[in-house]
């Protein structure tokens, strides 16, 4: 992970414990903030409790003034309004407030008042004529119903006051007529204000108003501007009407509270209820929404140490982090070192055996070809299966270093069952016979014949567990065997049971988990005659999991172990072909006389062995032992197929195709040109394609796929392909004659030469021949085929007509 | 890490260096404009009384004078039935600290007291700045005191509705020759009224808004005759000729539709202020109290509401040279020399005497401020530099109330045409005014 992905999602982490504990604070604070303005409600609901009680108390009280003045009137002793006034002054106690009585019936608004005029300590007079607090009263003497003025200016002294009303009955003494007055009981705003002091101790700078109906202030909090509140609100609140008249109406309704702007447009606290009694009356409680904050319970100081620690601990982690990253870099530089050196050492190993490895290999390659002796060929034999061995050894090395690296990818091609299984027993079964081992081979005849799938993989797997089978089995025998059965639910695949048995030494059960560990070997000391890189298991495991398969293993320690899998393939062609377990002759695919192929090779051997591989090709090969002479030839001479090396002195194979892929000047235009070359580490394919190859072949050459290349890339009309020869086996007891005739019928046909009827037998054991040709003495068990014998005299027959007689043979059966 | 710290910490250094400037500049500021001349820890309540229902341009000087002295709390309240509540007020147990009077309340024995009662703003202790006050508003009494602080100032003309004009390719105009050319192109137009008003008695009614500031001319020019007026003689009616032939001849020229304003303008403030925002009266005759009334209001009017246009206070032109600029004070402030709060109601008076907070007041009300400064309201930048000699203040003239009633019914009366100028004239002192 590249480290800025750790520092953003170190920062990520950092920021998210910030977001989820401001969150957390905000929570709290919201929460918080709640409680706040529930207290505050209900801190407005019992100061409007507090008022509505008073207010109430002074209704009383003004009830009691016209209560008595009206009993008076009742009884039929009328008060004048002097005598009622006289009552008020005598029953009131406070000197604050004052009771003022007045005509209404003549519409005069006059009358006199306990207290004085201020400007004329002499003047007990009051009208009210001119200021307009009566309209829109009903004044109905009903005990406890409250029947308040807006606050207005009494007449008498200028202060702010608010007036209690009552009906009275009264008598004119001029006239003796009962006359119908307002008893006013006059209370000073400031004796209401008196009464919110309490509020001072809990919310310091709350303003608390009482409003009327229309908004009109009797009380007025400091901070509301305007002499109406719904005025206020709206200079400052800007909104439709509907949204406003909502507002107003829902403040006339009940009991809550809302935010709202002040003048400074401050966001603002207030509750509202209305007072009881008093419909028209409202109480509004006003608070700055920072005083109402200032309790919150978010301790802003921790949020903020919190924070800061984070964020030391960010930067502690990034240092350590950095720190740890120095270290680590190193590490992998001197990891990368390391494995640059294995690459390097896996490639020049690889290298520097196969280049050996392909003369050994192909010389002994061209003695099994020419050879005819028995014991050449034997030895040769075991050159070749020695010679495997140690390919399959660096092979299993530079696969396992694929594997390791996630560089292995499975290649699919068509593929005949049929030769791979004939490869496959041909390798393993010489050396079971060579260990006294029983081979049994159980191959089932409807396996399709050609099925799509990794050859070379399956082919590795199954070498790998008849290889160790060979191996670990010192006495009794192996039984490999392959069956196919239709896959369920797909109509073009096939299910292949791969199984091998073997008498063995077995595995223990706890040793079993070791089998597929890399570089593991079991029972070691044990074992350790037992070449292996301990390697081939854990690549096979690699191989079939690749493929969506995998090995099972059932083993009986010193009894002997079942290695088997399933294997789904694609199946090209269902016809199935037969099996036949032999050892085939080398026959030439092909000729292609008029062909011209340009080796280089800085290895005279390699040429020499690349040469006499595609002898029997009849192809005109030239060899180039370095880049520069390539480049010279190249320029020069039109080839059909140039196959170069890489790792070359002087100029290296890829420099060479580089100046070739340059070059304008040269009949070899569009040539391909195959990488011949020692060096199979991982990724190499891929690297000699990009560098411009066409193919990459490595050494040491595998005959069939260089034959395939050629194929592939030569022109069609240059191949000539060559069927092949019918087999003929020659007994006669003269070998000198045996050898004449067989060198005459060699030249059409595969001979093969036996001296004895026994020895005719013990050949036709292990190969196929489709014509005996024997002397007329010459006696053989009863059952073998006559239909495919000839028989001759073999002393006097000449060339001409032993071909001929052979010739009629396979025409007449052709 | 370290080339980081280095950063902050310049980063840092800069900030502060950048705010100590900032702080520094605006103690500096404050400092030229107030400075408290008392511990601004002072604990105090202050009311002032007066006859606006709704102060909120003062309250919010209130405020503004808290940023000065917090720990106080500054109330204003309406005196119903102001006129006989103010005295009984000030000799109350509740008597406030500020006061409102009016011009006309001077040498009226009833109001006597109220004049008794005020503090000598002149007096140099106080150090109230008393020169931002335009001279004519200045009012010296006996012995060049002054008691009153002159808030507002008022006036009398015209709304304008400056996006006619432009969209007419017009200019206001200055004099009453231009006033017809104005009007028979805007009447071409299809303004059929290009001029309109509240046809009323009131000051803010067409006949007083067009006429009276020639008819104050007049006075200002010849005062002998003054006394006169204002005993109702009516040999003295002759002075108001000029002003009245020339309502006539406006009236009778078609310019303004006197049927139209009766029907479309019920009163004479709200419906002149809501029919303005129509925006399709070029002309609107009103006051300076009606044009207080604009601000608030455009908000209220839909039609300025989905197409506000500009406008302005002009000085209507009904004067061949041009029109008269009366220049009266609309608020006067009296401190109550018997406060509680001496000091500190003297200290208030001393913060509000001041060009800037006398002009935001006025703003904020959108009446004319009474200081020198005309700048902070663009509706009357059209009154900064008027001609000296078609100005009138209030100390120009003494006409009491009586005999402007007069005028304004004989105005009403000739724009109505229930009385001929000669009437007018000769009834003077006998012209029904209720």
């Amino acid at each position: 992970m590249k480290k800025s992905y750790i520092i953003i999602i170190n920062i990520l982490i950092v920021g998210l414990i910030l977001f989820f504990i401001v969150k957390y604070a905000n929570d709290r604070a919201t929460e918080s903030n709640r409680a706040s303005i529930a207290s505050f409600e209900k801190m407005t609901t019992t100061t409007e409790q507090i008022i509505a009680n008073y207010l109430k108390d002074e209704q009383h009280l003004c009830d009691i003034w016209s209560n008595y003045i009206n009993r008076s009137a009742e009884a039929g002793t009328p008060m004048t309004i002097d005598e009622a006034i006289s009552f008020i002054r005598k029953a009131k106690i406070s000197p604050e407030i004052s009771g003022h009585l007045i005509y209404i019936d003549d519409g005069s608004m006059s009358g006199i008042s306990t207290n004085a005029s201020t400007t004329d300590p002499s003047d007990y007079s009051v009208n009210y004529s001119q200021i307009h607090i009566f309209e829109n009263l009903e004044i109905s003497n009903v005990e406890g119903v409250i029947k308040l003025t807006r606050a207005y200016t009494n007449p008498l002294n200028g202060v702010q006051s608010i007036a209690f009303l009552n009906n009275v009955k009264i008598v004119d003494r001029k006239t003796d007529k009962l006359r119908d007055g307002l008893i006013i009981r006059v209370v000073p705003v400031s004796r209401l204000e008196q009464k919110l002091v309490f509020l001072k101790g809990e919310y310091e700078k709350v303003e608390i108003s009482l409003i009327d109906w229309d908004g009109d202030y009797l009380i007025h909090g400091k901070s509301l501007k305007n002499s109406n509140f719904y005025e206020y609100f709206r200079s400052y609140n800007p909104m439709s009407t509907q949204e406003y008249n909502r507002i107003v109406d829902t403040i006339r309704e009940g009991i809550g509270s809302m935010h709202i702007q002040n003048s400074k447009g401050e966001d603002c606290v207030i509750a509202y209820t209305p007072l009881r009694g008093l419909d028209a009356w409202h109480l509004i409680a006003y608070i700055s929404s920072k005083e109402l904050t200032v309790n919150r319970s978010i301790d802003w100081l921790l949020l903020a140490i919190v924070s800061v620690g984070l964020l030391i601990l960010l930067y502690f982690n990034l240092f350590i982090l950095h720190g740890f990253n120095r270290k680590l870099t190193v590490a992998a530089e001197a990891a990368n070192q390391a494995n640059e050196a294995k690459s390097y050492f896996l490639s020049t190993m690889s290298h520097d055996i196969r280049t050996p490895m392909n003369a050994i290999i192909g010389m002994n390659e061209m003695i099994r070809r020419n050879s005819h002796e028995k014991k050449i060929q034997e030895y040769s034999e075991q050159i070749q299966n020695a010679g495997n061995t140690l390919l399959g050894i660096i092979n299993d090395i530079l696969d396992f270093s694929k594997i390791e690296a996630g560089k292995m990818e499975l290649i699919e091609v068509d593929y005949t069952p049929v030769t791979l299984l004939n490869d496959l027993v041909n390798m393993v079964q010489n050396k079971a016979e060579e260990k006294g081992l029983a081979f049994q081979l159980d191959v089932d005849k409807k396996i399709p014949g050609m099925l799509r799938g990794d050859e070379i993989r399956i082919k590795q797997v199954i070498t790998n567990i008849l290889s160790n089978a060979v191996k670990y089995t010192k006495e009794g025998g192996i039984v490999f065997s392959v069956t196919a059965d239709k896959a369920e639910g797909k109509a073009d695949e096939v299910i292949l049971h791969v199984s091998v048995s073997d008498t063995g030494i077995g595995i223990k059960k706890e040793d079993l988990d070791k089998l597929f560990v890399a570089f593991e070997r079991i029972e070691e000391t044990k074992n350790r005659n037992i070449e292996g890189t301990g390697l081939g298991m854990a690549i096979a495991q690699s191989f079939l999991h690749m493929m969506d398969s995998k090995l099972q293993v059932e083993s009986e320690y010193g009894k002997g172990s079942t290695f088997s899998f399933d294997l789904r393939q694609q199946v090209v062609d269902w016809e199935p072909k037969q099996f036949q377990s032999e050892r085939t002759q080398y026959h030439v695919p092909f000729t292609a006389p008029e062909a011209r192929i340009l080796v280089v090779d800085d290895s005279e051997i390699n040429l020499k062995v690349f040469v006499s591989l595609l002898n029997e090709t009849g192809m005109q090969i030239e060899t180039a032992d370095s880049g520069e002479t390539c480049l010279s030839l190249f320029r020069r001479n039109h080839y059909d197929m140039i196959f170069l090396d890489h790792m070359m002195p002087g100029k290296d194979g890829i420099e060479t195709l580089k100046e070739m892929k340059e070059c304008q000047d040269t009949p070899n235009r569009g040539t391909p040109v195959i990488c011949l070359t020692a060096n199979a580490v991982s990724g190499m394919r891929e690297m000699y394609l990009d560098a411009g190859f066409d193919e990459y072949l490595t050494k040491p050459i595998d005959t069939g796929r260089l034959e395939q290349l050629l194929l592939k890339y030569l022109p069609s009309n240059l191949i000539t392909e060559v069927t092949e020869k019918h087999r003929i086996l020659l007994v006669g007891s003269n070998i000198a004659r045996v050898k004449q005739v067989a060198e005459w019928l060699s030249e059409h046909y595969q001979v093969a030469v036996a001296k004895s009827a026994e020895q005719a037998v013990a050949y036709l054991k292990k190969h196929e021949t489709q014509l005996i040709v024997a002397e007329q003495a010459c006696e053989f068990p009863i059952g073998l085929d006559e239909a495919g014998m000839l028989r001759i005299c073999l002393e006097d027959i000449d060339k001409k007509e032993i071909l001929s007689q052979v010739n009629e043979f396979f025409d007449g059966r052709d | 890490m370290r080339k980081c710290i280095r950063l902050i910490l310049v980063v840092n250094l800069v900030a502060a260096l950048g705010l100590g400037a900032v702080g520094c500049g605006k103690d500096k500021k404050e400092s030229k404009a107030f400075s408290p001349k008392y511990d601004t820890e002072t604990e105090y309540r202050l009311s002032v009384v007066g006859t606006y229902s709704n102060f909120e341009s003062l309250e919010s000087t209130f405020e503004r004078f808290y940023t000065y002295y917090p720990n106080g709390e500054i109330t204003y309240t309406y005196l119903d039935d102001y006129r006989n509540t103010i005295e009984p007020a000030l000799a109350g147990t509740e008597p406030p600290d500020i006061y409102v009077v009016q011009p006309w309340m001077y040498k009226d024995p009833k109001f006597a007291a109220l004049f008794d009662s005020a503090e000598e703003l002149s007096d140099a202790d106080l150090e109230i700045n008393l020169d931002c006050i335009r001279p004519g508003l200045r009012w010296e009494m006996e012995g060049g005191k002054i008691l009153t602080l002159p808030v507002f100032s008022t006036s009398y003309g015209m709304l304008v509705n400056q996006d006619i004009f432009e969209k007419e390719h017009l200019e206001v105009p200055k004099n009453y020759g231009e006033l017809k050319s104005v009007c028979d192109k805007l009447k071409a137009a299809g303004y059929d009224s290009p001029v309109m008003g509240a046809n009323t008695t009131t000051t803010p009614g067409i006949g007083y808004a067009f006429a009276y500031p020639m008819f104050a001319k007049t006075v200002a020019d010849d005062r002998e005759i003054e006394d006169r007026l204002n005993n109702l003689d009516a040999s003295a009616g002759e002075a108001m000729r000029a002003s009245l032939e020339r309502l006539k001849e406006f009236v009778d020229s078609g310019y303004i539709d006197i049927a139209k304003c009766t029907a479309e303008i019920e009163d004479d403030y709200n419906a002149v202020i809501m029919r303005f925002f129509e925006g399709d009266v070029p002309m609107m005759l009103c006051s300076g109290d009606v044009v207080s009334g604009t601000k608030k209001r455009e908000s209220k009017s839909d039609a300025f509401v989905a197409k506000p246009f500009a406008y302005g206070f002009y000085v209507a032109p009904s004067g061949d040279e041009g029109g008269y600029y009366m220049d009266s004070t609309s608020l006067l402030f009296c401190v109550n020399k018997n406060s509680a709060n001496l000091d500190l109601t003297n200290e208030f008076v001393r913060f509000l005497t001041s060009e800037e907070q006398l002009g935001i007041m006025a703003q904020d009300k959108r009446l004319i401020t009474s200081a020198t400064d005309y700048s902070l309201d663009e509706v009357y930048a059209s009154l900064a530099d008027f001609p000296k000699e078609r100005t009138i203040s209030f100390r120009d003239t003494e006409i009491l109330d009586t005999a402007v009633k007069q005028f304004r019914a004989a105005a009403y009366a000739i724009a109505n045409g229930d009385m001929t100028v000669n009437q007018a004239v000769a009834n003077y002192g006998t012209i029904p005014t209720d």
